[in-house]
């Protein structure tokens, strides 16, 4: 008789099932808090006080000079001053140290007669990011040193260098200048948050009506497909809004994440993105023959991809092309470019729309997938 | 009758794969009637119900209910039939109530109905002090009266119940049966599907269903008319060797236990020797099978005899 009533009777039945299952209030209140504080403590690519093990073997005012600048840097922490070089693979093996700086004997003597002296530094690349980040420390480290040694040699020679021509690079880093790990990721995991809570668990909510038997009381009424889904829909989309909400302010005012651009922009992009999510959810639900499939598709198809394939974690362009093109078929990729432009970037609609409008399209197709794959009626 | 159409049911038939569960199915329940679906397991019961229930299509043929076609317009019949799968269907941590009044509102009825309907049945059927129980707490007994109650919110024409009582303890089947009583006397048609025979007895028409058709319909009283024979029954003390002892013997169509008794149906031409029910004069081949001390008298026609020879004869 009245659509409206039928969608409200199972909207309102959705909230009965919540409230009676607290493992699904935990799931959609607190894991998003939980992961939060996961990826932004205890996850973090930053990379800063490398335990560093030194050995001078030249035991010189150059040599201890040269290593003063480990010493007083933060990227550097000496945790052990050996004699030999062996020490330095021990350190590695017992992964009390990353980095080893070698000043062998008579490096103080070379430097000293004008020759070429030579520093060995041993990087433990069994983990490639710090790896990475030591080997240009200690490549710059280097160079100071080199350029120091140079002046001082000008020095004695008389030399004035202050009238020399000198070059200095001013580089920058827009939106997050010191590059937190946290500021990075944080408007990232809000999508794959978003993309757990809603579609693990209508991916779920159909198969339980199917496996319940009530499915099929649902038919033997003028219940209508559409008003089913839209009815399982509005709980979730609320639910996930709040989500939302929670996260962003944490994310600000806990973790200091930048919010410059427009709110609006971000709430379509969720609702958006959230009504894709859904649809996979019942694409998922109408297909999976029972509740363990469904729960294994779900994280599948929205897990993965979310972390893997949506630029959260690996820049896209940094990935094989094949999968650079895969990930146009998660919808996660489109709203991590829009969660990044409007809290760090200060992106609007203006910059944003194709990303809005990929997901708009994405969002009816899945829905409509979702709706026909469902109403095909038990064979 | 004829002129106020209850069910007409033309060529009904659905296969799954290789398995042509229903067969082209003709039947005519009468407005009113209390039709028992009765037949072996896999005979097809189910399957004819959910697509009487609009549950499944069928493949070919159709259902005419009140006029309307079960095939082609489902949406105009839902509102008018109240359908209870055998197994239970609710949700189970929703209560009672809850239950009643979501399966109520999606099948558009309005508020105030909802509030006089739901306590109504749940006091009828003894329900009462459980409106606020979860679904999943009750008995199997108040389980079944729940989805009854269910079907019962919109006030249906045809109620079809498929296996309602199946697992049910015997109080509550018998409780069961006085509602639908009720139901029969507020002039609904019922078409229930059991594998019980004294229920079978309590409707007004059965039906005899084997492998996806219907072999045999009509009211109690003629399917026991057309089976030939006599029924028995033997008093002795040990009813369970006696039964052991008549089966499967030549002449012997069927034997059965009812209490204490064994009730044998023996065929036309035994009987025919023997002189008219009341006698208790019985054939010398069924009494050299018995006990000397057995009490032998003719009574009258059951419907499991009636169920056991037709199955016979289907599986002949």
């Amino acid at each position: 008789m009245n659509p409206l009533d039928r969608i409200g009777a199972v909207v309102s039945k959705e909230f009965r099932h919540l409230w009676r299952d607290p493992r699904a209030i935990a799931i959609v209140l607190l894991m998003p808090v939980v992961q939060l504080l996961l990826f932004a403590y205890a996850i973090s690519f930053d990379v800063s006080h490398l335990p560093t093990i030194v050995v001078d073997a030249d035991r010189t005012p150059a040599s201890r000079e040269y290593l003063r600048d480990y010493v007083g840097s933060p990227l550097f922490e000496i945790v052990e001053y050996a004699d030999s070089p062996g020490a330095v693979e021990q350190a590695f093996l017992r992964n009390t140290a990353e980095v080893g700086v070698i000043v062998p004997a008579g490096f103080g003597r070379t430097l000293a007669g004008g020759g070429q002296a030579k520093v060995g530094v041993l990087i433990d690349g069994s983990e490639p990011n710090s790896a990475r980040v030591a080997q240009a420390y200690t490549n710059a480290l280097n160079l100071l040193a080199t350029q120091q040694v140079a002046i001082a040699w000008a020095d004695t020679q008389g030399v004035d260098v202050t009238g020399l021509g000198q070059l200095e690079p001013r580089v920058r880093t827009w939106y997050n200048p010191e590059r937190r790990s946290a500021i990075f990721l944080i408007p990232g995991l809000i999508v794959v948050i978003l993309a757990i809570v809603t579609v693990q668990q209508t991916a779920v909510s159909l198969v339980r009506e199917r496996e319940l038997g009530t499915a099929e009381q649902l038919t033997v009424s003028p219940l209508r497909r559409g008003e089913l889904m839209l009815g399982k829909l509005l709980p979730w989309t609320l639910l996930a809004f709040i989500d939302l909400v929670v996260i962003t302010a944490l994310a600000v005012w806990v973790f200091g994440v930048p919010f410059r651009g427009d709110p609006g922009v971000l709430a379509a992009g969720a609702a958006l993105f959230v009504f894709c999510c859904l649809g996979i959810g019942l694409v998922i639900s109408a297909v999976a023959p029972s509740l363990d499939v469904a729960n294994i598709a779900a994280l599948l198809l929205t897990f993965l991809p979310a972390f893997l394939l949506s630029g959260f974690v690996f820049a896209l362009n940094q990935i094989p092309v094949a999968l650079q093109w895969f990930s146009m078929v998660f919808p996660a990729r489109y709203m991590i470019t829009v969660t990044r432009g409007v809290f760090l970037k200060g992106a609007g609609w203006g910059e944003l729309w194709p990303e809005l409008a990929a997901l708009g399209i994405y969002a009816v197709v899945a829905l409509a997938a979702a709706s026909l794959l469902f109403s095909r009626r038990t064979r | 009758m004829t002129d106020d159409p209850g069910l007409a049911i033309r060529g009904l038939t659905k296969s799954f794969g290789e398995i042509e569960a229903v067969a082209g199915v003709e039947l005519d329940v009468p407005r009113g009637a209390v039709f028992g679906l009765l037949g072996p397991d896999g005979a097809g019961k189910s399957t004819l119900i959910r697509m009487l229930a609009t549950v499944l299509v069928p493949d070919a043929g159709d259902a005419e209910i009140f006029g309307l076609s079960a095939a082609h317009s489902p949406d105009r019949l839902t509102p008018r039939i109240g359908y209870m799968s055998q197994r239970f269907s609710m949700y189970p941590d929703l209560s009672v109530a809850e239950n009643l009044e979501f399966f109520a509102r999606i099948r558009g009825v309005p508020k105030p109905r909802r509030r006089e309907r739901a306590p109504e049945l749940l006091e009828s059927m003894g329900m009462a002090p459980f409106a606020k129980r979860q679904a999943r707490l009750l008995s199997g007994g108040m389980k079944q009266k729940l989805m009854l109650a269910s079907t019962l919110m919109h006030d249906p024409d045809l109620l079809l119940l498929d296996e309602p009582t199946t697992g049910v303890d015997p109080v509550s089947r018998r409780e069961f049966w006085r509602i639908l009583a009720d139901i029969h006397a507020e002039g609904r048609t019922v078409l229930v599907a059991t594998p019980y025979m004294d229920e079978a007895e309590r409707c007004t028409h059965v039906g005899f269903m084997d492998a996806g058709r219907i072999t045999h319909s009509g009211t109690p009283q003629e399917l026991k008319d057309a089976i030939p024979g006599t029924l028995l029954e033997v008093i002795a003390p040990d009813p369970r060797a006696v039964l052991a002892a008549l089966r499967d013997q030549p002449g012997i169509s069927g034997a059965h236990l009812l209490g204490n008794t064994v009730r044998v149906l023996v065929a036309r031409r035994l009987a025919d020797e023997a002189p008219p029910p009341g006698s208790a004069v019985i054939p010398d081949t069924v009494r050299d099978l018995l006990p000397a001390n057995a009490e032998i008298r003719p009574v009258e026609m059951d419907m499991e005899s009636v169920f056991s020879h037709l199955a016979e004869e289907a599986a002949a």
